[in-house]
């Protein structure tokens, strides 16, 4: 796929959750005006943007969408349930095409262009009594919107034509795009009256490279459409083109800053002008002259008289390539888009390689350090400590370039929730808040499915239908939450509903059935709760297309597992349940605690560390201690890893937190902070559990970083099996 | 020869053919616990010297741990306890060769520990020999055939089912509840 086309899918998308958005506010409010505004700009973006890279499946469905567009903006025909819900489906089947497109297939398949047919033969029933589809159906639709002045957002003149002089980069041919189809795709805005090729860059055959583009064209324009719409069709070649657009009955001396400003010589490209139609040559040489008259007094003078356009001019016989510069960030601050031109569009593997190099800074600079502490050399030891200093500026800040706010996440759920809630008949509203919360990309990519699978089960299991909610005292409407915040280090998504909670006797009922858990076993609530997350647990009582199957669960858990998160739930019978997801901020960099046990060295997470406090040898043989009135559990890791050695006279302990459980680990030596570059294991290790990862150290040693919550959760186990172990062999003597 | 070992699989014999008719391959040959092992030298990328090696608590004892590779943190087998026998002990000349894997779109670098490493030899086709049935002491899918040199046997390893990445993860895994249990 080349370049325009990939860009295209992405802008495509982009534009498409923007319509698919608007439509979903038009639901609510149906009569804002800008946002049936909005919706009409991306639908035409993207017509605009298919046509140029000539995909005409996207184009002619996308023309019958902006027809019914159109026409809504008119006030032709209003908004209805059966309308946006018929558009949405468009915005569907849109999608699908783009598939089409990023899998570089010719053709879509039968199946998604019967259901393209069929949708038009919806749309057509809205553009009934309009003029007749045909060929020059981009023509009408332009004329339609000329109904309409005010909206498309630019001052519409009916007579004299627009001025349109571009000069494409060199680079353009290369960039895969073919200059003749933007031109081509302008003359779809209204008639070129007029087109000049400007070939005078053309260096000599023997300099020239063919794969170059060296051509420019000055393009007098017919057309109703705005001076956005014009500079639309340029979007995709925007960075590698120079572009001047004058609207018609233009004065005559921004022809003259026009002819000024381009590189080619003045009066050759006066008499271009001239012959386009856009200046008389009487008008041209009266501008020039005036010109040079204003040149030869010296710009002081004639700097308050004189347009800043001359002035710039002026400045350019010496700094042509600054004022070039200049000129062309003026026009671009001028536009509507001056807020998305201070973003830039960065290939994601280009930060991928930031950060990994980040990360080898970091390990560089601990190494650094360590030696400078060796030395002994006071200055060398402060001057590595004002680098590490800024190397940890640098990581937060490159760290901070990936990050993204979740609210796009989120927002898909308006659909979801929308369309599943008219599948299932119930009434369902939903609630985002914390959607500017940021976490990494890498992350946010890959939470979207288990979030879907989490609303998804609270709409269907969840929320009950409305007569039931009534009976029992709550509301019809049934709310599903969706929740973003931070909490020490990590970032925490909730999803919660108010229907009728998880049905504990069910699932207990369920889970015996299954041979899950013994009849005989008793549980605690939670407990029970936690059998949810078992591999092929459902208690619906019906498997419908949306949950049911119980596959979904412990998917749900693995892939937030995957993503070094976590994930509870709470509920209550009759009142809702709550699912929690904790997510690690970041999957590259993090702070961590050193510590030491023998010769090996481990990291902790510095964001679970809660203090560190000194083993008081004689706690007996129980691992628990007494922290200031609190039963404070712990782990030896020594016995836990099997390491050899003797142990020291004077241990420590870590106390942890993790989601409201603190714990301790008792280790040998504290070693302090630690900037922990997370490098994988690699999949040998995929089974381990209690290892997060491993580290490099400044000695060039390999650290593993501690899993805090797998590792306790697999010391509960461990005793809670010998325990088992113990009572069934009532002979064996107590081994704790 | 590198090829055929690394694409085992559906391309795998066409490109053995190709590969017999060319003539000798290179191996390189070390020795473990006494013996003479080789390696096809494509899956080889490089010998180093044995440092200091993390280890990886509950695991096999045949994964001796981890080292830095410039950055990069690669495991290291200890190839004589994965054949079944005791660990090696770090001598003088013990090395770590790191080895190349491809499984399907997947690369791996992991090191493998030996005693010491001898040389590059060529062996044509023609002076490898299928392996035993038995006799070997090795498991025979590990063994890809038996090479004659100055009338003495060498030992060629067949290295992606030596250093299966599925298996010594399954492994490990069991390593981890078996030394739970054992707790």
């Amino acid at each position: 796929m080349d370049e325009l086309t990939s860009v295209f899918i992405q802008e495509g998308r982009e534009q498409l959750q923007a319509m698919e958005n608007g439509l979903l506010d038009l639901e609510q409010d149906p009569d804002n005006h800008d946002n049936i505004n909005g919706i009409f700009r991306a639908a035409h973006t993207i017509k605009g943007a298919s046509g140029v890279i000539e995909c005409h499946y996207i184009e002619n469905f996308m023309h019958r969408v902006e027809n019914v567009l159109d026409r809504l903006r008119n006030g032709e025909i209003h908004v209805s349930g059966d309308l946006t819900g018929l558009l949405l489906r468009c915005c569907d089947q849109l999608g699908r095409l783009m598939d089409v497109l990023e899998a570089g297939d010719p053709e879509p398949s039968a199946e998604v262009q019967a259901a393209g047919e069929s949708l038009q033969i919806e749309l057509n029933t809205y553009t009934a009594h309009a003029a007749p589809v045909a060929g020059g159906a981009i023509v009408e639709v332009e004329t339609d919107a000329a109904g309409d002045v005010h909206s498309s957002g630019g001052g519409v003149v009916n007579t004299d034509s627009w001025h349109i002089s571009v000069r494409f980069g060199l680079h353009m041919l290369r960039g895969g795009m073919d200059p003749l189809s933007f031109i081509r795709f302008l003359g779809s805005l209204g008639e070129i009256i007029a087109l000049e090729t400007v070939p005078d860059v053309m260096p000599p055959a023997a300099e020239m490279d063919p794969e170059s583009c060296y051509l420019g064209f000055e393009i007098r324009l017919q057309t109703r459409s705005s001076k956005a719409d014009i500079e639309r069709v340029f979007d995709f070649c925007r960075d590698d083109c120079e572009l001047r657009i004058l609207p018609p009955n233009s004065k005559l001396h921004e022809y003259l800053k026009l002819i000024h400003d381009l590189p080619e010589d003045d009066m050759r490209l006066g008499e271009i002008l001239v012959r386009a139609g856009a200046l008389t040559q009487a008008e041209l040489d009266e501008g020039l002259r005036a010109q040079l008259q204003v040149r030869l007094p010296g710009a002081e003078g004639a700097a308050e008289s004189t347009p800043i356009g001359e002035i710039l001019v002026d400045k350019k016989v010496v700094h042509k390539e600054v004022v070039e510069a200049a000129v062309h960030k003026q026009t671009q601050l001028s536009e509507k888009k001056a807020v998305e031109a201070r973003l830039i569009r960065v290939q994601a593997d280009k930060l991928d390689q930031l950060i990994d190099l980040v990360g080898e800074l970091v390990i560089a600079g601990a190494s650094a350090n360590l030696l400078a502490q060796r030395s002994g050399q006071s200055e060398l030891v402060e001057s590595t400590s004002i680098l590490s200093r800024l190397v940890e500026n640098i990581r937060d800040s490159a760290l901070q370039l990936r990050m993204v706010q979740i609210g796009e996440t989120f927002t898909r759920f308006n659909r979801v929730v929308r369309d599943v809630s008219k599948e299932l008949g119930k009434e369902i509203d939903l609630i985002i808040t914390g959607a500017d919360t940021e976490l990494d990309k890498s992350v946010v990519e890959k939470i979207g499915d288990p979030l879907m699978h989490l609303v998804r089960n609270c709409m269907d299991h969840g929320i009950e239908p409305a007569a039931v909610r009534e009976a029992r005292g709550k509301s019809r409407r049934g709310t599903v939450e969706l929740n973003a915040y931070h909490d020490s280090g990590s970032i925490v998504i909730e999803v919660v509903d108010d229907g009728g909670g998880l049905p504990r006797d069910k699932i207990l009922q369920k889970a015996i059935d299954k041979g899950m858990v013994q009849p005989t076993q008793t549980l605690t609530d939670q407990e029970i709760i936690n059998l949810i997350w078992e591999p092929g647990f459902s208690t619906a009582d019906q498997v419908t297309n949306l949950s049911g199957r119980g596959v979904g669960m412990d998917v749900v858990r693995r892939n937030i597992q995957n993503l070094r998160g976590s994930c509870e739930v709470n509920s209550t019978e009759g009142e809702g349940s709550k699912f929690t997801i904790r997510l690690p901020l970041t999957l590259a960099i993090i702070d961590g605690f050193l510590v030491g046990v023998g010769k090996a060295a481990y990291v902790i997470p510095l964001d679970m560390v809660v203090e560190c406090i000194e083993l008081k040898s004689n706690t007996a043989d129980r691992d628990f201690l007494n922290l200031r009135g609190e039963v404070l559990p712990f782990v030896r890791l020594r016995e836990l890893f099997e390491i050899d050695g003797e142990q020291p006279a004077r241990e420590n302990i870590v106390v942890v937190q993790h989601a409201g459980q603190k714990a301790g680990i008792v280790v040998d030596q504290l070693m302090g902070e630690f900037q922990t570059v997370i490098k994988p294991l690699g999949t040998i290790f995929r089974h381990l559990r209690g290892i997060g990862g491993s580290t490099i150290l400044g000695s060039g040693d390999v650290a593993l970083i501690l899993d805090v919550q797998s590792l306790i959760h697999r010391k509960t186990r461990q005793e809670e099996r010998s325990m088992h172990a113990n009572s069934a062999l009532p002979r064996s003597t107590q081994a704790n | 020869m590198g090829q055929v070992v690394q694409s085992a699989g559906k391309a795998g014999t066409a490109v053995q053919s190709a590969a017999v008719d060319n003539g000798p391959q290179q191996y390189l040959t070390f020795t473990l616990g006494g013996e003479m092992f080789a390696v096809a030298i494509l899956n080889v990328k490089e010998i180093i010297e044995f440092g200091s090696v993390t280890e990886i608590p509950m695991t096999p004892a045949f994964i001796r741990g981890v080292i830095n590779l410039r950055g990069a943190v690669v495991p290291v087998i200890d190839l004589s306890c994965r054949f079944g026998g005791k660990s090696t002990e770090v001598a003088r000349r013990t090395c770590i060769v790191i080895i190349e894997l491809v499984e399907g779109d997947l690369k791996h670098d992991i090191g493998i520990m030996v005693d010491a490493v001898s040389e590059v030899l060529e062996i044509s086709p023609a002076e490898i020999e299928p392996p035993p049935s038995f006799g070997a002491k090795i498991r025979t899918d590990f063994i890809s055939g038996m090479g004659k040199v100055n009338g003495k046997f060498v030992i060629i390893l067949s290295i992606n089912k030596v250093l299966s990445v599925e298996e010594i993860a399954i492994l490990s895994q069991m390593g981890e509840t078996g030394s739970t249990e054992s707790v």
